[in-house]
Order: C-alpha cells, then structure tokens, then sequence
C-alpha cells in the first residue's frame, strides 16, 4: 500500500464518518416520544388508563386532596399528631404559600386535567363511535371531577359572595404541547369554573354506559352531578341526579358498614364493593391508598380521632364500633387495608343527597327523606326514625357519620355556612387553600386568595 | 545545518584569541540515568565564548588559559558551574530541574512542549502515581495540581471520587471533568444501583499510567467542545522503549486504618445520660400537662428508661454495674491488609514496541465486610509497517469485584452501629448469638433488641457483590503522508459489563422487613465507542515561523442496557440465587444511548521561539440536545510570550525564563439526561391494566451550558533554573445552565430541563517547584500548588434548588447550607435557642433569641465549598534513599453532621447512643452550654440549624515514600538490573478541628453537585501503610 492509497481510503472514511448526523437521531425505550404514543385506538384507550392513575394519585382522589380539607375543617374531633409540617399547618389553619401538600395536589390536579386533554385531543384517531363516546365520557368525567375538586379546595365557595365575579380555578381544555407563556393563565371566575364541571360531567353522563368495570360509567358521572349542584345547593338537580344512581339498581348498600370498608390481613388488593359506584384502584404494584397513609395505626396513624367525635353517636351505632383503639387512641378502620381501594363515591353519599334535597325542597323524588336516611340508619344498627321526627339536622348528622374521614367537613361547613370551632366562620379566608407560591411566582397572572396576601 | 553553522561561529569567535588558549573537552550527561544532553550551552564564565554540546552530549571548545569555570546550561535542567582551572577534561551531570519547560506535556489530540503551553494543563507523573495504595489513581493525584480538588465521599472502598477542576459550574448537569485515556473517552459516571455512587475508573490500573494530565482551563479543554466545561483528565499509558527488554517485578503489602475515629458514651456514661435525659423528659411531661406533679412524672420516666435498660442489656442488670462495656464503632471495621502484585515486560526494537502488564489487587476495606479485588492486564503495542505508517493497540481488560456494604443511610451500613447501646452485649447470654439475631420467644430474629437493627447481622447474612468486567482498547493507524503532514485515526472500544448479586439471609429481616430472604440482581452492560480521524501539519517557514495544526473528526456513540430482577421467600439461607425464590417481585429492563460527532481544529503558530498564539475551534453534535440546537460551536484562542528569548531579558542571569500568557475559550456540559430534549409518554398501570402517560414536554431549543473561560498567567525560572514558578488567575463564566426550571402546574408538569441561569467561579492558583539542595549525593526538591476559587450562582431565574441543608440559590456559592441559626441552651431551661433573624418591621434583622424552631427564620449558615486547597510536597534523595513526603490541604469549608440530629441530640430521638460532647448538657438553671437540655423523646434542637456545622478544614500527609535502590554494584552480580524496596504511607495524619470521623466527607446516598460536605454515618477515610519491592530484571 503506497501512501497515495492510504491517504484516499482515510480521506474516505472521514468522508463516511463525516455522515453520522443521522446517528444524533437517537429514540428513547423505556419512555416513547409523544408524537409516537397516540396513533392508535389501543393508545388513546392506554392513555385514558394513564389518566386515571393520576387522577388516582395520593396527592389527589386518592387521598390526599380530601385529607386536607378534612383537617382545615376540623375542630378538635380529629388530633393530628404526625411529623409532617405542611399537614400540621394544615391542621393547624396557618397554611403558608409554600405548603407542599397544597402545591403537590394543584399539579396533580391539573397533570389528570392535561392527560384527559391529551385524550380528548387524539380522539379523531379513534375510529369506533362507541370507543370514541367512552374515551369521550371518561376523559369528561375526570376533567369534571378534577376542577370540581380544585375550585372547592383553591377558591371561595359558591355561596360565598358572587361566583360570577370570585375567582376560582384555571380551566384548561387543550393539552399542553410545548411550554410557552400561553400557560401563564388566569384564573377563571368560580361560576365559570362550575359551569365547566357540569358541562363536562353532563357530556359524561351522556357518553358512558351506566357502568364500566371499575372505570366511570354515567352512573359515576350522575353519582358527581349529584355531590356538585349539593355543593351548589342546586337541591332539585341534586335530587334528581342521586335518584338516576339509587334508581339504576346497580349498586347496593353492603349489609354492615364494616363491609362497605373491607380489609384484609396481611393487606391485599381487593374489588370493589357493591357499595362503590367510583373507586380509585389500588393494588399492591400500582396506585396508593392516601388515606391508609395517615389514618391507619397500621400504617403512620398520624391522625386520631378525639372524645369530640365520639360524643356524635348515638347508643348502639355501629359507626361509633368501627376503630383501633391502641394506647388509649383511636383510629379510624376505614383505610385499614394498604393496598385497598379509595372508595371516591358510595352509594350511601346518594342516599344522603337525596334524603337532604328531597327534605329541603319538600319532595319525594324517588324515596322520601325519612326512607333513604333509615336505609343509612338501620345499616348502623340505629332504629329507624319517623317522617314526622325527621330534621334536617338529624340529616346532616347522618351525612357526617356516616361519611366522616371521607373528605366532607370543609365542603359542608362551607355549604351549611357553619364555623370552624369558634375563631373559623365559614367563609374565613383561611379555610382556602392559597394559589401554590411556585406557581404565582411563574405566572403573575394569577391572583393570590385574599388570606394570603 | 545547525551544526555547521554553530562551527562557523565557533569559529569567528574563537580565531582571534587563538594563540592563548587550550582546547576543553568534555561530555555532558543527565544524573538520573546518565544519558547524554544535546543541546546544552557551554559558556566560558566571565566570557561570552560558549558552544552547545552534540548529540552524544560530547563538547570541546577553546578556552583561555586562565578560564575557571564553565556554566552549563540546558533548558529543563538545574544549571551547573564546574571548576576547568586544572583539567581539560569534564564529565558533567546535570540534574532535571523540577518542573521541566521541556517536559512533553498531554493535550488533546497531540503534544505540546510546556514552554510552548499557553493555556493551563497541570501534569501529574508516573512517578507520583505508581504504588500508591488505594483502589483508583484519583487519590494519587490529590494534592498534585494546583486547582484540582479531589475529594472522596468516604472510606468505601471502589466508590465515589468527586474531582472539581477550578470549582463546580453546573447546578443540575453533570460536575465531573471528561476523561480520556488514550485517546478514548471513557465511561467515568456512576453505575451503581443503589444511591450511593460507585467509580468505574477504578478499573485502571493507576501503575499503567505514564502521565495525567489536566486540562484546566478553556482553551487548553475546549478542544473538547461540549463535553470540557469540567475540565480534562487525560490519561496517558506506558508505552515501550527501544532498547533491551525490560522485565519489572512490583509487590507490596500493607493494611490500613481508619484515619480518625469518634468518641461516644461507654456504658456508665451511657445510662447516666439517659437517666438525665428522663429527668429532663418528665419535666416536660409536667409542662404539658401530663402530670401534675414532678415527682411521679420523674418516676415513672426512670422506671420507663430503666426498663429500656435492662432490654438493651440482654434482659440482664447488667447496665447498673457497667459489666457490659460495648465498644460498638470497633465492630464496624475490621482489619483490613492490602496487597498488590504487579508484573510489567515492556522492550522494542526501531520498528516494534511493546508494553505488557498484569496487576492483581487485594483489598480489605476497614468497614466491616467491604473488600475489593481487582485483576487485570495491558499490552501496548506499536509497529512500523513502513516507514512512513505506524499501527498500533492499547488494550487493557479488568475484572474487579467489590464487596460492598450498605449506603449510609441504612441501618445496616457498618457505621450505623454506632447507635446501639454500650450496655448492650456483642454477643446475646441468652443465645450465645450475635445480638439481634435471635428472639427465643418467637425464634426469629429480635425485633425490639438492641434499640435498632444490629449492622452486624448484615455483615454476616447480607451480601452485594459488583462485579465489573472491563475492556478498554483503542487501535490506530498513522501515517507520515508528507514530511510536515501526518494523519491518524483510532478506534477504540470501552466495554463496561456489571452485575450487582445481592442477597439478604433471614436474619435480616429487622432491615429488610422480608422474613424469609430476598435477593436481588442487576445487569449493566456498556458499550462505548470512539472514532478519532485528524491530520497533524508541523512545519518551521523561513526558520522563525512554526505552525502545528490539528484538523480532524470524531465520533462516539454510548449505550446501557440495564436489568433488575428481584425475588423473596427462600427455602434457606444456603439458597442465593434468585431461582431458589418463591415470590418473584421484580422485573425490569431498560436502555438508553447517545451519540456525539465532532469536527475540530487547533492551529499554533510560534514566531521566534518568542511568541505564541493558539486557536481552537470545535463543532459538537449530540443527540440529547434539541432539534433546534443540536450543533455547538466551542472556540478558543490563545497567546503567550516568552519575555525571557528577548534581547533586553536575555543577559538578566538570574532569569532563565520568564513567560507571560492569557487565553479565552468556549466550553460546554452536555452531562444530561440523554432524552432530556424530547416529549414523552411513559407507561403507568391503574388497577392491574396498562396505561400511559406524559411524562415530560418537549425543549427542542434544550443545548449544552456554555462556560465562557478566560485565564492569565505567568511562568518564570530563576536562578539557574532552580525555582520556577507559574501563577494564573482565571474567571469562568457558567451561563445558559441546564436547570429543571418551574413551569406552570396547569400545564400539567412541574418542571422542565431549560437553559436558565448563570453562576461564576474565579480564582488564583500557583505553583512553586524548588531545587532546594544539590550536592553530589543529596538533592531536596519542594514543590507547593495552591488554588483559591470563589464560586458565586448568580441567576436561578428566582428559584431556589435544593431538599435538604444546601441549596443552590442566587448570591451565594453552590451548595450553601440554609438552616436556622442555633444559639446554644436556654440558662433559664435548657430549651434550644434559635437566633430569629427575621426582618422587622424598619427594616433590621431581629437577632433575638427563640426556643420555637418555627418563629426563627433559616440564614446561610455554612458553605462546603474551600476557600482554598493545596499540596506541598518534599523529595529529598541521598544516595541510593529517597524520601517523599507529600502534605494536602482543604481550608475554610464547613460540614453539616447530617447525623447529628440522632448521634448528638439530647436523647430526643431516643436511645441512641451520643457522643461524648453531649455530657455537657444542660443539667440546672443557670447553666450556660451549647448542648440543650436531654429530654428523652422530646425534641430539642435537632432540627437543621448551626448546631450541625462544623469545620471541614484539614492538614494531611497525604502521602509518604521512603524508599532504597540497592547499589548496582550489589545487584548488578546477581543479574537485577533494579531493586528497589520502599515503605509507603497515605493519609498517615491528619490535623483538623472537625468533630467527626474525617473531614473529606460527603455521604454517599445524598452526594451530588448542590448536596455536598454532609456527614451522615459515613466511613472514614483510610491510612494506609504498605511495604513493597520493585525488581527490574
């Protein structure tokens, strides 16, 4: 080989070398580019399943987000004695701008919101009708429930002044593709927010199939109408709403509270009950229980229920049978199983609904108030009460016990215009979670709640 | 040509003294192996009559009758007079000065002369390197360049080496230099499953390496391009030499220690303290209510504690006599020898030369059940194929399998056991096993005995076995196409394959929370390949002009493959393998790649010998960047001039060379994610069924961080070259960093990888080489470096980074510790004082006190970060003796003791064992002291604060070699062309004021570019004796 050659095969194989551009377009395995991840059927239905996991996150439906409220709004019956500072501050009314717990349930929040986006986006590429409908309904239903829960947590409640005019919660409706400063937000106004929710909730109830596995059906859907014109104090709506879920006969009171809240040892996934019309899914390799977190003794039993709350049962209510005592302090059974599920919505919320709507608004909209309350009554092996002994009152004591730990004190407070103990009104500005410091920071579009200022 | 011309001269200056001289002769040799110095000038003193001696080193010229003395000089050697009033004949020996101006110096893609050099490379030899006993040559270097600072995480053996070159310039990136060995890029980040980083460069063998060299700063890296923003550790190997072939024979053997070792309660201290510590509880218990008298208050407490005592002592009284003493830190180490074997036959011949070696390491680490053991091999091997073409290989493989133990965080990391109660036995009198291992009540291990799980049953039923199978090899062709131009290209391959086994017996179930065994096994395959092509073009025009210019490609492509399996529930403790598990929980594999091409140029012109300029220019492409920005463009220039070559400067005869030289350049960090640029969908399961979700947004503009380097320095060499001296001053500007920057939430994500944000480093570094002695058998040489570096973020977009004690945050240097401000014991109660330092209202910090850790407000109370680091170093040889003795410091850094909340904490965490300081707690009122007031279970003072910050600063004799060469004479009789046998000692003292184990620390599961200097149970460092041998035959 003389140098001649030498010198034009190296010059060629720099040439050849120099061709390795292409080499820079490298693919990812473990994650998929996203221009690659819906393209088919089978990859929006994939992404609807990733939505409900995040809809499902501890952070949000699946604990965490109804853990909160249920601390801010309570009173001395519950005692918070974990190590946690943001939930203590919390518990406490004295949340900073930079709560970790209420920024981590904002952006789980608003990650379900985005993922049902993305599938409502790639719909088009879904050629079935009724697939479509469903993927339609689903995503619908999450983004529904989604707001409604962030507009009740970050802003005033409905009957707190003009919802038309108080601010509520950024909607989003379009998926968000790349990052640019069409993020930065406003908020919407609180009406607009609800509007938003109903609208996405009554496409759901349209689109789905009464039932749908352990995924919402219409009748998950009717099930949060039903809890959101409450929220309203849209009573005839609420009414007519619970009644679709009583009515359809799909789903059955379990014969004993316990088995409305099953657990078994050592902890194992377990299905729904006949009780649950929406449940966050757990199992023991996907999704986490939130609730079983803090309030099992099995688990951090960070939050102990006090004599106050005791003091609420009556004689011989079974309720008042279903907790760990350990070392002179209670705790709840409810979230006993750690890979059990997150009971979202049970059918005795809809009794309640409809026992309260019918008794306000004087009707009988498929049972009468006096029934549906003995129904939840007679399961906690209460006797049952006469229409004409029948308060409201007595309505929303059952509601309480019968859903206490479940995410319901704030939001009832609000509604019934109660107190917080003595130094909470209703509508004190502390009883709403700030807009999250990282995100006023990024975003001066939005308003801070008046509180934290 | 020279040499004629040189005669003419010679000539012409000679004739006219012609009559009255006589001819001198002599030969001109170098003392340490006695080969001849061309080159040399040979000056007749008091005359400006001088020649330069000839290729054999061989001189003669005409002196004057009466001439007494010649000066003899020569560039990179210390220069010498000798008397010629009586002799017309000399032998003349000239010793190395210590820092070389014509030592060939390492830079990318070539060589350079140092007194060519104009940007800043520090060298580290082979000399410094070779038998120093540790496990990666990183700890070698320590204390060598100036600049450079080397630290290790902890005492683990094969595990994380953090080296900073002129300090950190990224938050998030990547922070360690590129290395290259050879030629090749080489896998250098952590491939470690668990945390806690372990080090793929200790597959080198540190007695391979001819040199290191540093690439400090940018226009010296930026021929590197996107990957140089760190700095440049190029690792050159051996080669052969022609001549007769060479067999070397090394071996030593030692142990270590380690370096310090901490104070805590023995056992009487032990139960005093926690009976203290339940009168200071029951006094709470009264505050809050709980009682309404002190006195039963107290007494139940200490029947509580005295309970926990006689559990902790075995269910004995044991604890009341003090007849159980358990010194628990001894258990966490072990005796720990080391032991090497080195086998080197290296020779050539003008076409062929070769280089052949065999290692064989075996290490104990002094952590209880660590080791590391390492074999493996190198042939270096060069062929002339014609004249004009050269091809060549270095090719090493490695086998190292390193007995890990668990991260610091652990409970059975051996360092842990520092918490267990010295009352409590080693060994359980109701068992007759190790303490821990055996409940006889439910006959499995104790779940509540002693106070934590015990790290020894770890040591014995635990294992986490890294097997690393190394290959490095790099094969080139080079071709002399023309005189001045050459060409060569080289590939190379690096293949890293790992398996980490593990399995965890039933004994360690109080750890695991698994009954019955689980194991574990990772894989993780690498293979990284590298192409370099370039043309080198050398050549002097019209005698002052000299050009050397590189112009060439590169391209590297990288991909891991990973898998995890895991299983529990085995049938025995004698089953290890995952096919002996019932329950199967794990599976999982995964993969990922890049790629770089590259195109670059460097050109260096030399005028005169006196001036000199250099650019650089080189084009990165690499695939983890944005479509947008996938291509960088990484300049660099550069100028010097030697002052020294000038006329007015020649004559100075104290001077012997003086250069003054600035340079400016572009760096980049590519150190991320390699899909950091893309959107993504990754997959997710709700309910048992298979989902997907986005999981990050797409950043097509995402590129590398740009380091913007300027540097000045000054080289001189005084007095016939025995002092030299080089100084530099350098900025870098750091801007466009690779952040995770907070995104709006409503978008659906939190954050996003973008170029947001700036921070600086500036500092000064010198370097001082002196020949302090030379006589005929005795030579002192010192050698001192110093670099002082200021690191300022100076823009984070407003965020501040950070989990734990340090944080990233604008204004202040990277990894500052954030805390409250910890102002002792409350004289009053024994409560913690906080200094509040929260704004008032006109505007001043309040600096009053506060027992409520939540109304005082956090302040920077520290800053792992030194003021400077250094390295002075002392060779002295006297006859056949030579004794090196190397000090290493680390000035003005702090510590947080992350460990302290638990280890020196007023019993609030319960009963773990303290430390001694803890004794002068607060007992009454009126007590002034730092330590709180002990109160069993109650918290006090162990949030983060000040109470936790120490100094890092530290002194070391880094590294000591006293060494003798037996005389040839002696050896020579019975065929050994070498023997050599030494003592050696590194990290053998160490002076600092820092409480803990030892002050280069960084715990191994939270160590990154923000979280550094933290001390949470981590392994100290070792000190290391070693006698050895080298045979040459």
């Amino acid at each position: 080989m003389n140098r001649t050659i030498y010198t034009i095969l190296t010059a060629s194989i720099v040439a050849v070398l120099a061709g390795c551009n292409k080499q820079l377009d490298l693919k990812p395995s473990i994650s998929i580019a996203n221009s690659d991840a819906l393209s088919s059927t089978d990859d929006v239905k994939a992404a609807m399943k990733g939505a409900y996991y995040d809809f499902a996150s501890s952070d949000f439906y699946g604990g965490r987000a109804f853990m909160g409220p249920d601390l801010l709004g309570d009173y001395n019956e519950l005692n918070w004695s974990g190590t946690y500072q943001g939930f203590t501050d919390i518990y406490n009314k004295k949340i900073t701008v930079d709560n970790n717990f209420v920024t981590s349930t904002w952006l789980a929040g608003y990650k379900a919101i985005n993922d049902v986006n993305n599938v409502l986006a790639a719909l088009p590429v879904v050629k079935s009708s009724s697939i479509k409908s469903d993927l339609e309904g689903q995503a619908k239903f999450i983004r529904g429930a989604a707001l409604f829960q962030l507009v009740r947590l970050y802003a005033k409640a409905w009957n707190d002044g003009d919802p038309a005019t108080n601010d509520g919660v950024p909607v989003i409706l379009t998926p968000t593709l790349g990052i640019s400063d069409s993020l930065k937000v406003k908020r919407s106004t609180v009406a607009q927010v609800y509007a938003q929710v109903i609208s996405d909730l009554k496409d759901a109830e349209a689109e789905l199939a009464p039932t749908n596995g352990f995924y919402a059906g219409s009748l998950a859907a009717s099930a949060m109408l039903a809890r959101v014109y409450l929220q309203k104090g849209d009573y005839d709506n609420a009414a007519l709403e619970a009644d679709k879920v009583i009515g359809s006969g799909k789903f059955q009171l379990m014969k004993t509270f316990a088995e409305a809240f099953p657990s078994i040892d050592p902890p194992a996934p377990i299905a729904n009950t006949a009780e649950d019309i929406l449940a966050m899914q757990v199992t023991n390799t996907s999704g986490t229980n939130g609730f079983n977190e803090f309030y099992a003794l099995s688990n951090r039993g960070d939050i102990q229920m006090t004599n106050n709350h005791f003091a609420l049962y009556e004689e011989g209510d079974d309720r008042a049978n279903f907790f760990n005592e350990s070392d002179g302090s209670y705790y709840t059974q409810k979230f006993d199983n750690l890979y059990g599920n997150v009971h979202t919505i049970r059918l005795a919320e809809m009794y309640l609904i409809r026992a309260e709507a019918n008794f306000r608004q004087g009707t009988s909209v498929g049972a009468s108030p006096a029934d549906d309350i003995n129904a939840i009554r007679t399961r906690a092996l209460l006797g049952p009460i006469d229409e004409a002994d029948l308060t409201l009152d007595e309505i929303l004591l059952q509601r309480k016990l019968e859903l206490s730990f479940e995410g319901f004190t704030l939001d009832d407070v609000k509604r019934l215009k109660g107190s917080v103990g003595p130094n909470y009104p209703w509508n004190d500005g502390r009883l709403i979670y700030p807009i999250p410091l990282r995100e006023t920071r990024i975003n001066p579009s939005l308003t801070q709640n008046q509180a934290y200022k | 040509m020279r040499k004629s011309l040189l005669a003419i001269l010679w000539m012409c200056l000679t004739l006219p003294l012609f009559s009255q001289t006589r001819t001198i002769s002599g030969k001109i040799i170098d003392a340490k192996d006695s080969t001849a110095i061309p080159g040399a000038t040979i000056t007749i003193k008091g005359s400006r009559r001088s020649v330069a001696s000839d290729a054999n080193g061989s001189f003669s010229l005409q002196a004057d009758e009466k001439a007494r003395e010649l000066v003899i000089s020569s560039v990179g050697y210390i220069n010498k007079e000798v008397n010629v009033l009586h002799t017309s004949s000399v032998l003349v020996v000239l010793s190395a000065s210590e820092q070389s101006l014509s030592e060939v110096v390492v830079v990318g893609y070539g060589t350079r002369l140092r007194k060519d050099i104009t940007g800043s490379v520090a060298k580290v030899n082979a000399g410094d390197i070779a038998n120093t006993p540790a496990t990666s040559f990183e700890s070698a270097i320590q204390g060598r360049a100036s600049g450079v600072l080397v630290s290790q995480q902890s005492g683990k053996l094969g595990q994380g080496i953090n080296i900073r070159i002129r300090g950190a310039s990224s938050v998030t990136a990547g922070s360690d230099p590129l290395y290259v060995v050879d030629g090749m890029p080489v896998t250098s980040g952590d491939q470690s499953s668990t945390t806690a980083a372990t080090n793929p460069l200790a597959d080198i063998n540190m007695n391979d390496i001819e040199s290191v060299e540093i690439l400090k700063d940018a226009s010296a890296a930026a021929i590197y391009g996107s990957r140089a923003s760190n700095g440049v550790v190029l690792i050159t190997t051996k080669k052969g030499k022609t001549g007769s072939s060479k067999i070397d024979l090394g071996y030593f053997t030692g142990y270590q220690k380690p370096t310090r070792k901490r104070h805590f309660l023995n056992a009487q201290q032990y139960v005093d303290y926690f009976e203290q510590a339940a009168l200071g509880a029951a006094r709470q218990d009264v505050l809050a209510g709980y009682y309404d008298n002190i006195d039963d208050a107290i007494a139940d407490e200490k029947d509580y504690v005295e309970s926990r005592f006689t559990r902790y002592a075995a269910g004995k009284d044991t604890w009341k006599t003090g007849a159980v003493n358990t010194d628990w830190q001894d258990h966490a180490f072990q005796n720990a020898p080391l032991s090497q074997y080195d086998l080197n036959v290296s020779g050539g011949n003008e076409k062929t030369k070769f280089f052949l070696s065999g290692q064989y390491l075996d290490q104990k680490g002094i952590i209880l059940k660590n080791s590391y053991k390492r074999y493996g091999a190198r042939l270096n091997l060069e062929h002339k194929v014609r004249s004009w073409l050269t091809a060549g290989l270095n090719l090493s493989f490695a086998r190292s399998l390193n007995y890990r133990v668990s991260d610091d965080d652990q409970f059975s990391t051996p360092l842990q056991i520092i918490a267990l109660s010295p009352i409590t036995p080693y060994i359980d009198p109701r068992t007759g096993l190790t303490s821990g291992a055996l409940d006889t009540t439910t006959g499995r291990p104790n779940t509540n005995y002693p106070v934590y799980y015990n790290p020894v049953l770890s040591a014995e039923n635990q294992y986490y076995h890294t097997l690393v199978n190394r290959t490095i090899g790099n094969a080139f062709l080079s071709a002399a196409i023309t005189k001045e131009l050459s060409f060569r290209t080289e590939f190379g391959m690096d293949q890293l394959n790992q398996t980490e086994d593990i399995y965890g017996g039933k004994l360690t179930a109080r750890n695991s929370g698994v009954p019955d065994g689980y194991g574990a096994y990772y894989t993780t395959q690498i293979i990284n390949i590298n192409t370099n092509n370039y043309f080198n073009f050398n050549k002097t025009f019209a005698t002052d002009h000299n050009i050397d210019a590189v112009l060439g490609m590169s391209y590297q492509s990288y991909h891991r493959d990973y898998s995890q399996a895991k299983a529990e529930e085995f049938p025995s403790d004698l089953y290890v393998k995952l096919a002996s598990g019932a329950s199967k929980t794990e599976a999982y594999t995964s993969s990922n790649a890049n790629a770089l091409v590259s195109y670059f140029l460097r050109a260096n012109y030399k005028f005169q010998s006196k001036y000199l300029l250099g650019i650089s220019g080189r084009i990165d492409g690499y695939s983890a960047f944005g479509k947008d920005n996938r291509y960088g463009f990484f300049p660099a220039a550069s100028a010097g001039w030697i002052l020294s070559e000038e006329k007015f400067l020649k004559n100075v005869s104290w001077l012997n060379f003086l250069k003054v030289k600035a340079s400016i350049g572009l760096t980049g960090n590519n150190r991320i994610d390699d899909y950091a640029a893309l959107g993504l969908y990754s997959a997710t399961a709700y309910g048992g069924q298979a989902g997907q979700h986005p999981t990050q947004l797409p950043n097509p503009a995402l590129k590398w961080e740009t380091t913007l380097g300027t540097d000045y320095g000054v080289e001189a060499s005084i007095l016939h070259n025995r002092v030299s001296i080089e100084v530099d001053y350098y900025e870098r500007h750091t801007k466009d960093l690779l952040l995770n920057v907070d995104v709006p939430g409503t978008s659906g994500f939190s954050t996003q990888l973008q170029n947001v944000g700036k921070l600086r480093n500036k500092g000064i570094e010198f370097t001082l080489n002196t020949t302090n002695v030379v006589t005929r058998d005795f030579k002192w040489t010192s050698s001192l470096n110093f670099g002082a570096n200021k690191n300022k973020v100076t823009n984070l977009g407003g965020q501040v980074v950070g989990s734990g004690v340090n944080r990233a945050m604008e204004g202040q240097p990277l990894g500052v510790f954030v805390a409250r401000e910890f102002a002792g014991a409350d004289p009053a109660n024994g409560d913690a004082l906080y200094y509040k330092n929260t704004p008032k209202a006109d505007g001043t910090i309040d600096h009053s006190t506060t027992n409520d850790y939540n109304a005082a407000t956090d302040v920077v109370i520290g800053n792992p970060n030194p003021d400077y680091i250094y390295g002075f170093g002392n060779t002295f040889t006297y006859k056949g003796f030579d004794l090196d003795v190397l000090l290493q410091g680390v000035q003005g850094n702090q510590i947080f003791m992350q460990g302290g909340q638990y280890m020196s904490a007023s019993g609030s965490n319960g009963f773990d064992n303290q430390t001694t300081d803890q004794l002068a707690a607060w007992k009454k009122p009126g007590d002034i002291t730092m330590v709180p007031e002990a109160r069993l279970f109650y918290p006090n003072g162990i949030g983060n604060s000040s109470r936790y910050i120490e100094t890092g600063s530290y002194l070391r004799v880094k590294a000591v070699t006293l060494a003798y060469n037996l005389p040839k004479s002696l050896i020579g009789k019975i065929g050994f062309e070498r023997i050599r046998i030494y003592a050696k000692a590194q990290n053998l003292f160490t002076i600092t004021k820092y409480k803990g184990w030892d002050p280069e620390v960084n715990a191994d599961y939270l160590a990154g570019n923000i979280n550094q200097g933290l001390d949470f149970y981590s392994a100290p460092q070792l000190k290391s004796i070693v006698f050895g041998v080298n045979i040459g035959l």
